[in-house]
C-alpha cells in the first residue's frame, strides 16, 4: 500500500498565518521513525521541532529551508513509504489541495477541501479496517483495543506475555512492516590489559582510534578509563568549522552587516509601533527595601525557596494591580479590557531576543510559586523553547535591568498591555534619620511608563503608592 | 604465563597470599582432606581439592579442618576477622548458605558498618554454586541472586582460570567481606593464568570478551562461555555480540553495560538464578531506566524456569540456559521491529 501522506505547514497558535523552515533535519529519500525531529519551522514569535507522528520516508521536499515564509497549510513535502513509485507521488502533488484552516478566508463559497489529500486517488483505501474480534486467546485489554481499531488478526501472533497473553507491544509488532533484521556485524577486540583500567568501550573506541591506554589515568571511578577520556584524546581530523547562525557581509569599513532575524524584526516592528501610536507618560517612585531584603533572607530559609528580589517585585505588582484594576488593562482600539487577575509578563532576554512570558494569575500565587514559575519560564526563554501559549497575553509587564547596575529607565509598553514598570538597580542611599543624623538605606527606584489613553495619572500614581507600600512593609506580600 | 586449572588457580592464589601475608589462614570442612587416607594430609584437600598441599606447608594453626557446622565456621570467620586475620572460609556447597546466613548477613556484611568504620572485616567466603553437574536440587544451586542484594557484602563470580587469580588476590586482600562464588562445573578448565603474583583484577570491572555492533550479552560464571560460544556462531553470520563479562555482581559494572548498549541498542542477560528479583532482571530494569532512548528492543533475559534444580540428566539439560536458548533471544531481540 502507497500510503502517501502530505507535510503542510502547521498553524500554532491564532495569529499564525505563515512560517519559514529553519532547516530540515531529513533529507528526500530518508527514512525518519515517529518521535524523530522532521525539520524546525519558524514563526513570528517562536522556532518549534515539527517531530513525526509516524514511520515513514520523505519521498519528495518541496520547500527547501531558507527565508521564504510559506502560508499555513502549505505542502512542504510528502511522506510515503519507501517502495511508493515516484509517479504516484507526482500524481498526489498535482491533486494535492490544502485545507481550509480556521485563519482562510471563511466565506469564500467554493466548499472547503475534504481534509486534505485522504481522498486523493493513490492513497488508496488504508490497509487496515477496524474490526471487531471475537477470541479465545488471552490478550490485554489495550491490546485488544489496538488490534480492533487497526484491524490485525491476532492469530498469528505468537504472545510474548505470560502462558502466550498477547501483549500490546505484540500487536504493535504485528503492525509495523515486515523487515529483515540488519545487522552492523563484529567489532575489533582489544586485549584486556591490567596496565589500562578502561570500560570495555573505551577499549573499543580506542583501537579503532589507534590510541594506546596503558600509562592513561581516566576521570571514572578509581582512575578508569571512559569513553569520554578516550574521546578527548582522539585529535580532531579537521580543524572545527566555525558555524554562523545567518549569512553575513562584510562591507568596506570593516562592518557587519547582520539582517534581523524573525524574532528581532517582531520585537523592532511591535516596540516601533509601540512608541509611535501609544501616548506614554511616566511615572517615577522610589522604594526603601532593607526591610524587604531581611524578610526575604528568613522566607527563603523557611519556605526553602530561592525567591529573589523581582519574585517580591513581580508578587507586588500583582497584589497592586488587582487593587487597582484601572491599571490592570489592555487597550484594544476603543476598548479598554479590565481583568480580575494579574497575569504579568516578565521581560527575559534571551538568546533568540527579547522576549516576555507570562506568569499568569501572580496575585493567587504564593511567593515559592511565583519564584519557580518563573525560574522555569526563564530557562525555557533561554532554551528557546517558549511556545505561544506562554507569551500570548498578559495584563502588565515588568522589566527588570537591575542587576546590571543600571539606576532607573523607561520602558516602552508591551502592546496591547496598558502600562509596564521598568525596575532598576539596588542602591544605598543616604536619607536623614528621625533625628536628623544621616542613615543610610537600600532603595531600588522605579518607572511606570502608562498608556495615558486608558490610564490617567492619578490611577498610575496610585497602583505606585500601593506597590511603595507593599515593598516597604513586605510582611503584606504573604497576607 | 602458566596453563593452568580453575581449581589450581584457586589453590596457588591462595598458597602465594598465605606466603605473603602470615595473617591470611584458611578454615573449612575438609579442607585438610584425605587425612588417614593413603597418601596423607596431602591426598585430596576438600572436596573440589582446591586446598591441595596447603596443609603441608602452612600447617595446623593456618589451616584449619572443622567440622560441619557452617555457621560455627562463618561466625569463626568473622571473629578472626575483626581480631586482624585474613580468613579464608570456605562453605562447600554455596546451597548451605541457609544454615550460616544470620554469621554472613547480620554479623560479617555489617560490622564496619555498624562500628562506624572503627573496623574492618577482610574475610573471604569461599563456595561452590551453580547447576549442571547433576549435583541435583540441593547441591547445585545459583545464590548470587540472594547475596548480591545484601549490602556490605562483594560478590565475585570469575569465569577463567585467569580471572579466579586475578580476582581471588583482591578478594584476600580487600578489607571488606568478599563472597568468592566458584563455579563447580568450571573447576576441570584449563587457560592461560599469569605469573605475577601481584596481578589483580579491581572489583567492579567487567571484561569485553568479544565485541559487536548488534547485540550486548551480559553474563557471568559458567554461562559466559556459552554466550561466547553463540556469539562465535553467529559471527559467522555477521550478527556481532559484545559478550561481557561481569565478573563481580557487587559492585556491578553498570557502566560497561551501559556503554555497550548504547552501541548495539539490544541486550540480552544470561543468568544462572531463576527469573524472579534476579541479577537479570536487576540489570534490564537499569538499563530500561538510564539507556532507554538507546534500546532499539525490549531487554531480554535468559533465566533457568521457576522451579527447584532438577536431578534427572536431561532435565537439568533443559533447566540451564543453553547455547540454543541464548541464540533464540538473541534472533528474538534482532527481529523486533
Amino acid at each position: 500500500m502507497a500510503n502517501i501522506r502530505p507535510f503542510c505547514m502547521p498553524k500554532w497558535g491564532i495569529e499564525m498565518t505563515e512560517g519559514t523552515i529553519a532547516e530540515w533535519m531529513i533529507g528526500e529519500g530518508d527514512a525518519f521513525r515517529k518521535g524523530q525531529v522532521i525539520c524546525l519551522i519558524e514563526t513570528a514569535k517562536i522556532t518549534n521541532e515539527v517531530e513525526a507522528e509516524y514511520d515513514s520516508v520523505l519521498k519528495r521536499l518541496l520547500t527547501p529551508a531558507g527565508d521564504e515564509a510559506y502560508p499555513v497549510g502549505a505542502l512542504l513535502g510528502v511522506f510515503a513509504d519507501a517502495d511508493t513509485p515516484d509517479a504516484e507521488v507526482e500524481a498526489f502533488i498535482a491533486g494535492f489541495k490544502p485545507a481550509e484552516t480556521s485563519v482562510a478566508a471563511k466565506s469564500g463559497g467554493s466548499a472547503p477541501a475534504p481534509a486534505a489529500a485522504a481522498p486523493a486517488p493513490v492513497a488508496a483505501a488504508p490497509a487496515r479496517a477496524p474490526k471487531k474480534i471475537v477470541t479465545n486467546r488471552a490478550i490485554s485489554p489495550e491490546a485488544l483495543k489496538l488490534a480492533e481499531a487497526e484491524g490485525v488478526d491476532i492469530e498469528p501472533i505468537a504472545g510474548s506475555g505470560r502462558n502466550g497473553r498477547i501483549t500490546y507491544q505484540d500487536v504493535v509488532q504485528a503492525l509495523r512492516p515486515e523487515t529483515a533484521a540488519s545487522y552492523s556485524g563484529t567489532a575489533a577486540l582489544v586485549a584486556d590489559s591490567p596496565e589500562a583500567f578502561a570500560s570495555p568501550l573505551a577499549r573499543r573506541i580506542a583501537a579503532h582510534h589507534g590510541i594506546a591506554l596503558a600509562g592513561i589515568t581516566g576521570t571514572g571511578p578509581r582512575g578508569r578509563i571512559s569513553k569520554a577520556d578516550v574521546l578527548a584524546l582522539v585529535k580532531p581530523t579537521t580543524a572545527a568549522t566555525p558555524v554562523f547562525g545567518a549569512p553575513f557581509e562584510l562591507v568596506a569599513n570593516g562592518a557587519v552587516i547582520q539582517p534581523f532575524d524573525k524574532v528581532r524584526k517582531v520585537v523592532a516592528k511591535r516596540l516601533t509601533e509601540a512608541k509611535q501610536t501609544i501616548p506614554h507618560f511616566y511615572l517615577r517612585m522610589s522604594a526603601a527595601v532593607d526591610d524587604l531584603i531581611a524578610l526575604r533572607k528568613t522566607a527563603n530559609l523557611v519556605l526553602g525557596t530561592k525567591a529573589s528580589i523581582n519574585d517580591y517585585i513581580v508578587k507586588a505588582v500583582a497584589m497592586a494591580l488587582v487593587k487597582h484594576p484601572d491599571v490592570n488593562v489592555q487597550v484594544h482600539g476603543d476598548t479598554v479590557h479590565k481583568f480580575p487577575h494579574a497575569d504579568v509578563s516578565i521581560a527575559v532576554a534571551s538568546p533568540k531576543g527579547l522576549v516576555t512570558p507570562i506568569v499568569r494569575q501572580a496575585d493567587r500565587m504564593h511567593i515559592a510559586q511565583i519564584a519557580a514559575t518563573t525560574r522555569a519560564l526563564i530557562d525555557k526563554a533561554q532554551a528557546g523553547k517558549l511556545g505561544f501559549e506562554d507569551m500570548d497575553g498578559g495584563t502588565f509587564s515588568v522589566s527588570n535591568l537591575g542587576m546590571f547596575g543600571i539606576e532607573n529607565f523607561d520602558a516602552i509598553i508591551n502592546p496591547p498591555q496598558g502600562a509596564i514598570l521598568a525596575v532598576g538597580g539596588l542602591n544605598r542611599v543616604a536619607v536623614e534619620a528621625e533625628n536628623g543624623d544621616i542613615a543610610f538605606e537600600s532603595r531600588i527606584s522605579f518607572t511606570l511608563s502608562v498608556d495615558h489613553r486608558a490610564i490617567d495619572g492619578a490611577a498610575g500614581a496610585q497602583f505606585l503608592q500601593s506597590l511603595k507600600g507593599l515593598l516597604e512593609g513586605p510582611e503584606g506580600l504573604f497576607a | 604465563m602458566a596453563k593452568m586449572m580453575y581449581r589450581d588457580a584457586v589453590v596457588s592464589t591462595i598458597a602465594e597470599e598465605m606466603e605473603r601475608d602470615e595473617n591470611v589462614v584458611c578454615l573449612g570442612e575438609d579442607i585438610v582432606g584425605g587425612m588417614g587416607t593413603p597418601g596423607g594430609p596431602e591426598a585430596i584437600g576438600g572436596i573440589w581439592s582446591t586446598s591441595t598441599g596447603l596443609f603441608g606447608k602452612f600447617g595446623a594453626d593456618r589451616v584449619i579442618d572443622t567440622p560441619i557446622s557452617e555457621s560455627a565456621i562463618m561466625g569463626a570467620a568473622a571473629g578472626l576477622a575483626l581480631s586482624g586475620k585474613r580468613p579464608i572460609a570456605e562453605l562447600m556447597f554455596a546451597d548451605f548458605i541457609g544454615v550460616s546466613l544470620d554469621q554472613i548477613w547480620n554479623q560479617l556484611a555489617k560490622f564496619r558498618y555498624m562500628f562506624g568504620g572503627k573496623t574492618k572485616c577482610p574475610a573471604v567466603i569461599r563456595m561452590a554454586y551453580g547447576a549442571g553437574y547433576n549435583a541435583a536440587a540441593q547441591h547445585s544451586q545459583a545464590v548470587h541472586q540472594i547475596l548480591t542484594g545484601m549490602p556490605g557484602l562483594k560478590v565475585v563470580m570469575p569465569s577463567t582460570p585467569a580471572d579466579v587469580k586475578g580476582l581471588l588476590r583482591t578478594a584476600i586482600r580487600d578489607d571488606d567481606p568478599v563472597i568468592f562464588l566458584e563455579h563447580k562445573a568450571l573447576y576441570g578448565m584449563t587457560g592461560e593464568v599469569p605469573d605475577d603474583k601481584e596481578y589483580m583484577i579491581p572489583f567492579g570491572h567487567a571484561r569485553l570478551t568479544r565485541a559487536g555492533q548488534d547485540v550486548t550479552i551480559v553474563s557471568t560464571g559458567l554461562l559466559l562461555g556459552f554466550c561466547e560460544a553463540v556469539a562465535d556462531k553467529l559471527a559467522a553470520e555477521g550478527i556481532g555480540c559484545d559478550v561481557i563479562d561481569l565478573r563481580t555482581t557487587s559492585p556491578i559494572d553498570e557502566e560497561a553495560i551501559l556503554d555497550s548498549v548504547e552501541v548495539t541498542g539490544r541486550l540480552i542477560v544470561v543468568d544462572e538464578a531463576p527469573p524472579r528479583c534476579s541479577l537479570a532482571s536487576d540489570i534490564c530494569a537499569t538499563v530500561a531506566e538510564k539507556a532507554f532512548a538507546a534500546l532499539k528492543a525490549p531487554p531480554l533475559s535468559v533465566n533457568p524456569p521457576h522451579t527447584p534444580i532438577p536431578f534427572a540428566r536431561e532435565l537439568e539439560s533443559a533447566y540451564l540456559p543453553s547455547t540454543d536458548k541464548i541464540e533464540a533471544a538473541v534472533r528474538k531481540v534482532l527481529s523486533y521491529r
